[in-house]
């Protein structure tokens, strides 16, 4: 017997399966934020195919604000599935005159905030998150940011506004991947820990595999029974995870170029191609007879 | 005239009743602070608006971005805090997260330029500039009473990142507020005359009707036009005054560079043969500390003074 459940997280992993080859598909073209983005599938197939309400008109009830400029990639990725941008769109990121932006400004289909400058989202998104309330909305705020974000002060100033003002509605996922532009966030300057930090600042907090579709999917459902407080899900991502051969390729990398190469290893983009494209295909014959 | 002829009053704690009434007439805006609210006369609505009050604490930057997200959500936020701090101390958030939205987001410097007593951390003497270097973004700086809370309410409607400098404490009720009608980018003349054209902004204004009436009183031709938009400032209306001048002085609370007269210079630069413009506010150096009456006299702003370096400019 076929759980809910099961078929609900299946469900997910296809999704999140898909997005990874996005990922793959946009960054072979001109390079970009690949590692980055394959880590944050399993999240990101989770916010916008299961957490986030539909509104009935093609987008979303809820909001979701990608604080963190690099990992937008997974926003294209999704909306990709979605049908917001085409492939052939979002192929051309990086080339001269495109007009799809590695970090996108607002105003850009599907995004809230313009999101380049880091440490900025996040005030952005718990102001939305008071407004929305101010309205008497139910709308919940997720807002998206990474671990080296934590170096800019600004985003403390807005988790303690976030718990002053009671925001129940507002959830920061920070992407723990100890990666930030020159090396391990742990070395360039420490952020842990990070969970402690949190509960500290008033947030109710828990720190998970964000590679783990169940974990997330548990962490969301207690965010959404939390009273009175904010929410912060360290979610503990690995770079390039779920795409085996470039995790043994370059564990490391803040930036793959489009021949594969990051100042510390290089990577040939077809055996992951294919590995993503022969998970999507197992994916859907387990989903099918799951029917 | 726009000026008033008599009856050039004060009013003590001006912008608690503008922000005030303005709140009363607009529930969707949002007054905001970082821990000065009361030192930027905001006493009525903190009290018996609490639902249209936002504090956030000493933190300027998040005052910005969580204005932005408000606004995102459908309101209109006001943020308010000394114009040393909203310039220096939040700049990228006012760019970023107000300056590409088309959301309007409003942000006022108190206290701007000399106008406040504590030297240099809390003169904020380079603003004007900073913000008339965003593209799109609408910068004000009014005189008084009457431009500061009508240059407010067409704010308030004005897409995008829109700074201005506050007026708090007695504030002059000078222009009159009959016959004065803001407009975004419109200059306005408050004395007709040749020979020197005098071209003002914000709390230079006054410095500059002070001065003018010294020289009314000596019979020395001159005219006087208050420039409350400094961006997007009508650039005609500016050409045409300069031509029909033999010398043109700015007077700003501001650094000579970057500020008024340096975008008086920057339009008339495109005509060529412009009459001279000789720039007068902060000469690239940190001013003193102290009352404005001190401060201005200490930079020759105070009113003879400014009157003597009008005269000169036409030796």
């Amino acid at each position: 017997m076929i759980s809910n459940s099961e078929k609900r997280i299946k469900t997910l992993e296809l999704w999140a399966a898909k997005m990874r080859r996005n990922v793959v598909d946009i960054c072979m073209q001109r390079g970009g934020y690949a590692g980055q983005g394959v880590a944050l599938s399993d999240v990101g197939a989770c916010i916008y195919f299961d957490e986030m309400r539909p509104d009935g008109s093609g987008w979303y009830h809820d909001r979701f604000v990608n604080s963190n400029g690099h990992d937008t990639i997974i926003n294209f990725a999704a909306m990709a599935e979605m049908g917001i941008y085409t492939l052939e769109e979002l192929r051309t990121m990086g080339a001269d005159g495109s007009p799809i932006d590695q970090s996108p400004i607002e105003g850009a289909r599907g995004f809230e905030i313009t999101s380049g400058s880091l440490g900025t989202g996040v005030s952005q998104a718990a102001g939305i998150a008071l407004g929305e309330r101010k309205k008497g909305s139910d709308k919940r705020v997720i807002c998206l940011l990474s671990d080296g974000e934590l170096h800019e002060g600004s985003v403390w100033e807005a988790f303690m506004f976030a718990a002053h003002y009671k925001l129940s509605n507002f959830i920061v996922i920070i992407d723990n991947n100890d990666l930030g532009a020159t090396g391990k966030t742990s070395d360039v300057m420490a952020v842990e820990p990070v969970r402690d930090k949190m509960e500290a600042f008033g947030f109710a907090a828990r720190q998970i595999n964000g590679n783990s579709i169940p974990e997330v999917l548990d962490a969301f459902e207690e965010a959404r029974s939390t009273k009175d407080k904010p929410y912060a899900m360290i979610a503990d991502t690995k770079i390039f995870a779920g795409i085996d051969v470039y995790q043994d390729a370059i564990p490391f990398a803040h930036f793959v170029g489009a021949n594969g190469r990051w100042d510390t290893g290089h990577l040939e983009w077809e055996p992951g191609w294919q590995e993503i494209l022969g998970k999507i295909e197992h994916l859907e014959s387990e989903l099918a007879a799951m029917e | 005239m726009l000026l008033a002829k008599e009856d050039r009053q004060m009013v003590p704690s001006a912008f608690d009743d503008i922000s005030y009434n303005l709140c009363k007439r607009r529930d969707d805006v949002l007054m905001m602070s970082a821990d000065l609210a009361h030192y930027v006369d905001l006493y009525k609505v903190t009290k018996d608006l609490p639902d249209q009050y936002v504090e956030v604490g000493m933190a300027e930057q998040n005052l910005v971005g969580v204005a932005a997200g408000l606004a995102k959500a459908g309101f209109t936020p006001i943020t308010s805090t000394f114009g040393s701090y909203a310039s220096r101390r939040c700049f990228d958030q006012m760019v970023i997260c107000m300056g590409t939205s088309k959301n309007t987001g409003i942000c006022i410097g108190f206290t701007p330029g000399i106008t406040s007593p504590a030297p240099i951390h809390h003169q904020g003497t380079e603003d004007l500039g900073m913000l008339r270097a965003v593209p799109h973004a609408t910068v004000i700086d009014a005189m008084d009473v009457t431009d500061f809370a009508q240059a407010l309410d067409v704010a308030c409607d004005t897409p995008g990142l829109v700074y201005m400098r506050g007026h708090r404490g007695s504030t002059p009720s000078w222009l009159d507020a009959k016959s004065f009608k803001f407009e975004l980018g419109k200059t306005y003349p408050l004395r007709t005359g040749s020979g020197v054209g005098v071209i003002s902004c914000g709390h230079a204004s006054q410095w500059a009707v002070e001065a003018s009436d010294l020289l009314v009183g000596e019979g020395f031709d001159h005219s006087l036009l208050h420039v409350p938009t400094i961006k997007p400032v009508n650039e005609q209306e500016i050409i045409d005054y300069c031509f029909a001048h033999d010398q043109i002085v700015s007077i700003e609370n501001h650094q000579i560079s970057t500020g008024l007269g340096g975008l008086v210079s920057e339009i008339t630069s495109k005509v060529g043969r412009a009459p001279r413009i000789t720039r007068i506010g902060v000469p690239d150096s940190w001013a003193v500390g102290g009352s404005v009456g001190h401060v201005r006299q200490h930079l020759g702003l105070d009113a003879p003074t400014l009157a003597r370096r009008i005269k000169e400019v036409m030796q």
